[in-house]
């Protein structure tokens, strides 16, 4: 085997990307019980720790680059990095919306809907992301096709959510006063933009997913 | 295809034990012999004609096997790179498609090489003909020892295309014009016209190598050929002189089908339609559009190869 240094930064890079997204992930969940517990120390690290994970993805990005221009990778280690390249940014875009997800906490007061599970449809998504991550880590092209599945049931779940959240602001802006109405709505829209962030976050799932299946099957399926 | 995802799974958690290093993720190539490869990539079809056809093509020198079976098409205006490793048989390919082997009295060769559907190799072909329509570029550039427009116009008046001189005056068939046009159109095919319009008639050994090997293509070109073979032009020069060399060759290949032997892998992914990959044993083990062979290969020994994994 030759190129010895070459291979063990193709190692290194695919062990970064992992360690990256476990700590993405344990912002996420940190997001998720703050958002449970109203717990503002919590939020805060999340929201702190943002610019932590922007430089350490700055540092991921221009790893591959180097790759690019210095190795010139071909077939299979060209897939990995060029997948390495797009799924770092994916996991950026995830600790983006924890962080929004924290902001969210330190707004009060919070506000529930009793139809919708705001931290059910958050341990889905957590799920979703470990799921892609495992995919990419093993190179599991049939997992990639779940994840895409999972992320189905996650559209309709956000889906049902945001139409019972509005139902119940009609509702209850029949019985609100002038005082308590400016109240109503800035909690109704914090819950909703929740929703869609979680959403979102199951989008970013289903991205490392296509690119991990192109990754490994050369197949460009998922990638929209 | 059950068969190989389970074994690059085993592959791929062994690499995250950090057992190795190997950090191949394909899946497509693992578990398929070369032969059903074989199957999938001889599928390969381009658009137009095949400049030539090569079919089932063994060399023999003396007892060594140096091309075993190679069967190819090689479609007309467009570049077709031959890359591997030492010794695999790439140029003896190469030196097959005008008939050089020929020269080597330990040769022998068989099987089909046809050139617009007519075989080369047939008794009667015309083998200054043969060489006239498919030019030849080596890796040291060679130019003659003579002025740089003696160097374009040697072969056309060697083939009698041109003719001056004293005789020609008096016989009233003065190629003067023709030569001088002749010259310039040469020269500036293989974009060397501006660095030596003004010294035409130095010594072309005063040139340096990469303005040499361009005269050497356009030494080539002066003979009107259909098509160009190229043993490694560009692995004897510096950066600069190579970009020129695969700037011109991509611009060949729009009035002419080019054959390019290179080691230079990425200079076949730079500027090849098409690579063929040969491997020890005179093989040919994947042919396809260029694009494919570096992204995608379906034989995991060009994988191997190309990324480096090899020796």
């Amino acid at each position: 085997m030759s190129r010895e240094s070459y291979r063990e930064e193709l190692s290194a890079l695919r062990e970064a990307v992992v360690a990256l997204s476990e700590t993405v992930v344990d912002r996420l969940e940190l997001a998720l019980s703050s958002l449970a517990t109203g717990d503002d120390e919590a939020a805060r690290r999340v929201v702190d720790g943002d610019s932590e994970i922007n430089d350490r993805y700055l540092e991921l990005e221009g790893n591959c680059i180097d790759l690019f221009a210095l190795q010139q990778p071909v077939a299979g280690d060209l897939r990995f990095v060029a997948a390495s390249f797009k799924i770092l940014t994916d996991l950026e875009r995830i600790a983006d919306l924890a962080t929004n997800l924290a902001e969210y906490a330190l707004d009060t007061p919070r506000s529930t809907v009793p139809d919708v599970d705001v931290q059910a449809l958050g341990e889905s998504v957590v799920e979703m992301v470990e799921m892609a991550i495992n995919a990419y880590a093993e190179a599991d092209a049939e997992a990639c096709f779940a994840i895409d599945e999972y992320d189905d049931s996650v559209d309709q779940r956000c889906a049902d959510a945001s139409d019972a959240i509005v139902r119940d602001l009609i509702e209850r802006e029949a019985t609100a006063t002038d005082s308590t109405i400016e109240d109503l709505l800035a909690d109704v829209s914090r819950l909703l933009l929740t929703i869609r962030d979680l959403e979102r976050v199951g989008d970013h799932a289903v991205n490392i997913a296509a690119r991990t299946l192109y990754m490994v099957e050369n197949d460009d399926e998922l990638i929209y | 295809m059950s068969n190989a995802l389970n074994e690059s799974k085993t592959e791929s958690s062994s690499e995250s034990t950090g057992v190795t290093t190997d950090v191949s993720t394909s899946t497509t190539t693992t578990g398929e012999s070369d032969e059903q490869i074989r199957d999938e990539w001889s599928d390969f079809h381009f658009d137009g004609p095949a400049k030539l056809s090569v079919e089932d093509l063994n060399v023999h020198y003396g007892t060594d096997h140096a091309l075993t079976d190679v069967s190819m098409e090689i479609p007309e205006n467009s570049v077709t790179a031959l890359i591997g490793p030492s010794g695999c048989g790439k140029s003896t390919y190469l030196r097959c498609l005008n008939r050089m082997n020929d020269r080597i009295k330990a040769a022998r060769i068989e099987g089909s090489v046809e050139l617009d559907g007519t075989e080369i190799y047939d008794a009667n072909a015309n083998l200054v003909e043969l060489r006239k329509r498919v030019g030849m570029v080596f890796q040291q550039p060679n130019p003659f020892p003579k002025s740089i427009r003696d160097n374009i116009s040697y072969g056309p008046r060697k083939h009698g295309d041109i003719d001056t001189g004293l005789l020609a005056r008096l016989l009233g068939r003065d190629d003067t014009d023709e030569e001088i046009e002749l010259v310039e159109r040469s020269l500036r095919q293989a974009a060397l016209w501006d660095e030596v319009s003004d010294r035409l008639d130095d010594n072309a050994l005063g040139l340096s190598g990469g303005q040499q090997q361009r005269l050497c293509i356009a030494r080539a070109l002066a003979t009107d050929p259909e098509v160009i073979l190229m043993d490694e032009p560009a692995s004897a020069l510096d950066p600069i002189a190579t970009s020129k060399i695969e700037d011109l060759v991509e611009e060949l290949s729009e009035e002419y089908t080019v054959v390019i032997v290179t080691h230079n892998m990425q200079q076949a992914a730079r500027i090849s339609d098409q690579t063929a990959v040969f491997l020890t044993g005179g093989e040919l083990v994947e042919y396809d559009d260029t694009e494919k062979i570096f992204e995608n290969p379906e034989s995991q020994r060009v994988e191997d190869y190309i990324s480096g994994k090899f020796g």
